[in-house]
């Protein structure tokens, strides 16, 4: 009898905690876990909702929660460096809808912070590449720091003290001075700056960070030319096509969205999923992933919160 | 080896300049004897007229690098007088460890002589410069040894001689160096100061009775400073592009910290601001010692700014955040560290658009280009690639026809099997640049079998300008 009554009360501990953390979520969706008072404040101060940037995808938007935040850390990787170019061309699409989004011209500044390491291993952002991908490169800004502190410094500076369209942060796999701490101060900047902070992590492994949501960028085949009167050109490369799996989101992903980005209309398109990506012609595995040690995959649910890659 | 500099015991010791060390040592076996090192001589001289910035801002080197020259004009009541001036100098000097004498006088060329030939720190008043050279030997003109020592071969030893003498003859017999000094010594002659420095247009300064040593309070006394300087520029109508902060440490040593600005400024809060930034990137270089006497804000370079009317409404202050924010990590991580892409009429890509460092917050630019002149106007969509590889990325390429594109290739070690591909696309190097035998590229996009999108060109024709010509990989698509 007692026992069932103690049953009872924690379940009705939990019920309330479950009700409170709604309440939280639906005041502000895009916070999660504890948050401390100052936090709160630093957070969420006026409008309670953050804007949402929708990316003309509605599947995709629909998992985002209605599109992109336009506050707080957005984490885009990809696996190896040779990917590099579809990562970059979906941080960059984000950039240019970012720069679209932003109404007075003098708050349109892209400023895109590379890290030297980085830069070195994929080269830089091309300005005629930029130009004709969609961006107003009058309005965009390198920032070339030598060291990665350096480079979060800048982020959070650029965050604090200026109104930018977007800010985006490009470092290489997973450094040790880049972790949950840090990703969570620079977050919570973002949020109360009301600046979009895109994380374009190359070849970098998944860790706990602070994001909102963890985007996996895989290149994938494109599209044949279209001529104007909607014949295809065989054998043409057209626009650009993206694999995109949400590795960390609200909603639960499903495997993964063909993602086009159309650079005269400044806009993505949903891919037919009979053109999803197949493996290669040979049927032999690609590399193995592990070095030095068998890789065992945990079961599901498990993985509480990554450990630190680095 | 013999003596080219000695200190005034040495003298005493009746040793004097041109004496072999050997007999140096015979007449005064106690001699200390360093090798001449000219190169640190300058730079010790540098550090001292540095130091004299105190004094005034006109300091000049002396022909022959060794003496300073400072011109007092309406300095001198700031310090007391002349007479004080000298003296607070040189006793400062001679309190530093180093041992100087000096003169005040109404031309160089006399104060030159004074200094060196006449009892030591003397003030000569206007009027008395006939007097005071008379003499003294001619040396003291400041002409080389050989006209010294024909002068001293006639009879001419004093400059009292000279100035008795008819002016024609020694002008036919010795050139006109002689009596040109003279004139100068004399200021009938003008002969004007070169400084070391650019003198800043406009500077403030404090003095302090107890020296300063953190960070917090240089940087309160820069905001104070940057007050006194923004009423300056105000009446200017300009502002700052560059300003300097000069602190004169208690042992001489001078510190010279610059920060640029990306629009003319004055608001005082912001040029302190740069400063704490610069400061913070200074770490430990900074080396405060026993503290800072005398801190200095100078405006090195000025630009006229518009002065916008604060209204009720609207806040004039819309783009400043942004050059504030340029400014900052410009002074903290260097002027390459921030950059933007600046296009130029070439078809060779690593030339069509180089970024450049953001030195003025106008290249930024306030109306949008139309499109049409928009140098990605020409290309079609996705013809240029999101990122470029600087240099080239040599590959290795397998074409099944030798103008063709490659059918796979190898780079950084990975195997890439081509499964579609665009191309060529012709592009011929710039002669005027790159010379006349500069070899053509054939650019190609290709996508492999995972839908990664490459740019490749192969150097050269084949036949015509290289027998194998070599592949490169130089960017990336999206």
């Amino acid at each position: 009898m007692a026992q069932a009554a103690f049953a009872d009360e924690r379940l009705v501990a939990l019920r309330q905690a479950i009700a409170r953390l709604e309440a939280q979520k639906s005041q502000s969706r895009f916070f999660s876990g504890k948050l401390a008072s100052g936090e709160k404040a630093a957070g969420v101060r006026g409008e309670p909702h953050p804007a949402l940037l929708s990316l003309g995808v509605p599947s995709f938007d629909r998992l985002l929660g209605g599109g992109l935040p336009l506050a707080g850390l957005t984490e885009i990787r990809n696996g190896e460096t040779r990917d590099i170019g579809a990562a970059t061309g979906f941080t960059a699409a984000l950039a240019v809808l970012c720069q679209a989004e932003s109404k007075d011209r003098r708050h349109s500044v892209i400023f895109w912070i590379a890290e030297r390491q980085a830069t070195r291993e994929a080269g830089l952002p091309d300005g005629v590449g930029l130009q004709a991908y969609g961006l107003d490169t009058s309005r965009f800004l390198l920032g070339h720091p030598h060291r990665i502190t350096d480079a979060l410094w800048m982020a959070e500076a650029a965050l604090s003290s200026c109104r930018f369209a977007a800010v985006v942060l490009e470092i290489r796999s997973n450094p040790a001075c880049f972790g949950l701490r840090e990703s969570r101060r620079l977050h919570l900047r973002a949020q109360a700056s009301r600046i979009p902070l895109l994380l374009l992590r190359q070849s970098g492994e998944e860790e706990a960070s602070s994001a909102l949501l963890r985007l996996h960028v895989c290149p994938a085949p494109a599209r044949a030319r279209i001529f104007p009167e909607g014949q295809a050109l065989p054998g043409s490369i057209g626009n650009p096509v993206f694999h995109v799996t949400a590795e960390k989101s609200r909603a639960i992903a499903p495997a993964g969205f063909l993602m086009e980005w159309n650079s005269n209309d400044r806009r993505f398109y949903e891919c037919d999923a009979a053109l999803a990506p197949v493996g290669p012609a040979y049927s032999l595995a690609e590399l193995s992933a592990s070095v030095g040690r068998p890789r065992i995959e945990d079961e599901m649910g498990k993985v509480m919160a990554f450990n630190r890659a680095s | 080896m013999q003596i080219a500099r000695l200190d005034s015991t040495a003298e005493k010791a009746s040793l004097r300049r041109g004496l072999a060390i050997a007999e140096a040592r015979a007449i005064c076996p106690g001699v200390d004897v360093l090798p001449l090192d000219n190169g640190a001589d300058r730079v010790f001289l540098g550090a001292i007229a540095d130091w004299c910035g105190r004094y005034t801002p006109l300091v000049a080197l002396d022909r022959h690098d060794d003496g300073l020259l400072l011109d007092i004009t309406g300095c001198a009541h700031l310090h007391g007088g002349e007479r004080a001036m000298l003296d607070d100098l040189l006793s400062r000097l001679f309190h530093m460890g180093v041992e100087a004498r000096g003169a005040i006088s109404s031309t160089v060329g006399l104060a030159w002589a004074a200094a060196r030939f006449s009892r030591p720190d003397i003030v000569i008043a206007q009027g008395e410069e006939a007097r005071v050279l008379a003499p003294m030997p001619v040396a003291a003109l400041r002409i080389d040894i050989e006209a010294n020592q024909a002068l001293n071969r006639v009879g001419l030893k004093r400059i009292g001689d000279l100035l008795s003498a008819p002016r024609a003859p020694i002008t036919q017999r010795f050139g006109p160096e002689p009596l040109l000094r003279l004139d100068q010594a004399l200021g009938f002659e003008k002969e004007a100061l070169s400084p070391r420095l650019p003198v800043p247009g406009i500077s403030s300064e404090r003095r302090l009775a107890e020296p300063v040593v953190t960070h917090e309070d240089i940087l309160a006394l820069a905001a104070q400073l940057a007050r006194g300087v923004k009423t300056g520029l105000e009446k200017r109508g300009e502002g700052g592009r560059l300003f300097q902060l000069l602190l004169f440490r208690v042992d001489g040593r001078v510190f010279s910290v610059e920060a640029g600005t990306s629009a003319p400024l004055r608001n005082p809060e912001r040029v302190a601001e740069l400063f704490r930034e610069r400061m913070e990137s200074f770490h430990d270089d900074l080396d405060a010692g026993f503290g800072f006497e005398t801190i200095r804000l100078c405006v090195l370079k000025a630009e006229r700014m518009h002065d916008e009317q604060a209204d009720f409404a609207g806040d004039p202050d819309a783009e400043r955040p942004l050059s504030a924010f340029l400014d900052r990590v410009t002074a903290r991580l260097g002027p390459g560290s921030l950059l933007m892409p600046v296009f130029a009429e070439s078809h060779m890509p690593e030339r069509a658009a180089v970024f450049r460092p953001v030195d003025n917050l106008a290249q930024l630019a306030p109306e949008p280009v139309a499109p049409a002149m928009a140098p990605s106007a020409e290309f079609l969509p996705g013809a240029r690639p999101l990122r470029l590889l600087s240099p080239p990325e040599p590959i290795e390429a397998t074409a099944e026809v030798p103008e063709g594109a490659p059918k796979s290739f190898h780079w950084r070690r990975a195997f890439h099997r081509t499964k579609k591909a665009e191309g060529p696309e012709r592009i011929a190097a710039e002669w005027w640049i790159d010379g006349e035998d500069a070899p053509t590229r054939d650019y190609y996009r290709l996508e492999d079998e995972m839908g990664r999108r490459y740019w490749l060109f192969r150097e050269g024709l084949y036949g015509r300008e290289q027998g194998h010509p070599r592949w490169f990989l130089h960017g990336i698509f999206a």
